[in-house]
């Protein structure tokens, strides 16, 4: 038996290497690689594998709140009373939430939105979580004073920025982009136009 | 002979997709090159040199090695980043419906500077003037003319006879405008006013966007221009313009 892509290839490892390449980041050497090395771990490691991305694909839902990715709804930041109920910060992807969580300069909650708006693409409003989050803001319960827009600062990202701002004006909430400039360990000479106008519009003052 | 190594050339981004951990392959429309697909190696690092030079819209200075697969940049200079057009999500939408059509209708390493100079023409236009409807047909119908897709406007194109100033019909499918005696079969076939007419062309005969003058057209003929040219480019696109529905949702055309 042999893989129909993958000459001299068994019909298994072969499908094994086919699934493999659908991930992303992974090309077709990188597949092979990777299905030689599942092929040789002891059963149990591929099985402890197997039920792992089975567990996670069947038991992860949404919170209701935060629309995150967890095993309970609500999730262990929004269900958190030691967070502050008056921010909210907004991400594009969960991996963003995880790079501010791990600055603990954070304390509120979020809303992760599972994407950005892309007009390129056909990507509107209602295919990421924005209805959500309006729906969400319009809790008479909410204490919320500030949303913290943490969009990427991509062409996409800004557009999205503004859209969550047109929509929200006049509701008094204080919405808020994060800063941006120069990167740390950065150079300045090599800096384009836009980062070095903003990082020059948001300077602040040597204390 | 060989092609030099590596070439210098002047390109507005159309789009970009990431690769790999960190690096970047970008569409970008060169004025002397045509479309190009080039790989910026790290670009995605916030440490890197290429950061932030190849968001859609921003119109670079690149030096490019040639590469077995994709060229390569080695250094990129924004020239203008067109800041007006990125203000906000409505302008931004313009900006991208721009991109999304020159992506459309030109072709890898087929040159068009006349494109190229239009598509920045129109970015400076919207930069200039965030709300006005003209510059963007002018966009839609230059486009179409110089990408070898201009509608006749002047004659039937059935009978070849000159158009009589009343309503007309207009069948992209058959290459334009139709007098009302020709009707050819199988092809659909919209209804064309005469002062839509004019405004097309108006549009044809105008030098460049800038010299375009202030008129007032009703909201009606407005519709039925855009109409019009909506229908041509997505049947030459073959496919709905994604960013349109952008421009709708902003409260724009």
């Amino acid at each position: 038996m042999v893989s129909e892509y993958n000459p001299g290839t068994a019909r298994s490892l072969g499908r094994l290497i086919e699934e493999l390449h659908r991930l992303p980041g992974i090309g077709p050497k990188s597949a092979q690689r990777i299905a030689d090395y599942i092929v040789q771990i002891p059963a149990e490691e591929a099985q402890s594998l197997s039920d792992a991305i089975m567990a996670a694909k069947d038991g992860l839902l949404f919170c209701d709140q935060c629309r995150n990715l967890t095993d309970a709804s609500p999730c262990d930041i929004c269900a958190n009373p030691q967070r502050n109920r008056e921010q909210i910060c907004v991400v594009e992807e969960r991996r963003d939430l995880v790079a501010l969580e791990r600055t603990r300069a954070y304390r509120g909650r979020y809303h992760v939105l599972h994407g950005v708006l892309s007009p390129l693409n056909g990507v509107g409003p209602e295919d990421i979580h924005l209805p959500q989050l309006f729906e969400r803001l319009q809790d008479s319960d909410n204490p919320l004073q500030e949303l913290i827009v943490a969009t990427n600062p991509t062409l996409e990202g800004d557009a999205t920025a503004d859209f969550i701002n047109r929509r929200l004006a006049g509701t008094g909430l204080r919405i808020t982009r994060l800063a941006r400039g120069l990167p740390v360990g950065g150079s300045l000479e090599f800096a384009d136009e836009t980062t070095l106008s903003r990082a020059l519009a948001g300077r602040s003052a040597l204390d | 002979m060989t092609l030099p190594r590596t070439y210098r050339t002047a390109g507005l981004t159309l789009r970009k997709t990431p690769v790999g951990e960190a690096d970047l392959v970008s569409a970008i429309f060169a004025r002397e090159h045509g479309k190009l697909e080039l790989r910026a190696r790290g670009a995605r690092r916030l440490t890197s040199k290429l950061m932030g030079h190849f968001e859609p819209l921003t119109l670079l200075r690149l030096s490019v090695a040639r590469g077995r697969t994709l060229d390569i940049v080695a250094e990129a200079e924004v020239v203008t980043a067109f800041p007006e057009v990125k203000a906000d999500y409505a302008t931004t939408a313009r900006g991208l419906y721009v991109a999304e059509l020159v992506d459309g209708f030109s072709a890898l390493s087929a040159p068009n500077p006349e494109l190229f100079d239009l598509a920045v023409q129109t970015l400076h236009a919207i930069g200039n003037n965030p709300t006005a409807e003209l510059p963007l047909r002018y966009f839609d119908l230059q486009l179409l003319a110089r990408s070898g897709f201009l509608p006749e406007l002047y004659h039937c194109v059935e009978c070849g006879e000159e158009l009589e100033p009343e309503r007309h019909r207009f069948a992209v499918g058959v290459g334009g405008t139709l007098c009302l005696d020709c009707g050819p079969p199988d092809v659909v076939v919209r209804s064309l006013s005469l002062p839509a007419l004019k405004v097309l062309r108006l549009l044809h005969r105008t030098e460049s966007a800038g010299r375009l003058p202030a008129l007032n057209i009703p909201a009606a003929v407005r519709d039925e221009v855009h109409g019009t040219l909506t229908a041509a480019l997505q049947y030459w696109l073959d496919r709905q313009v994604r960013s349109q529905a952008f421009l709708d949702a902003a409260k724009l055309p």
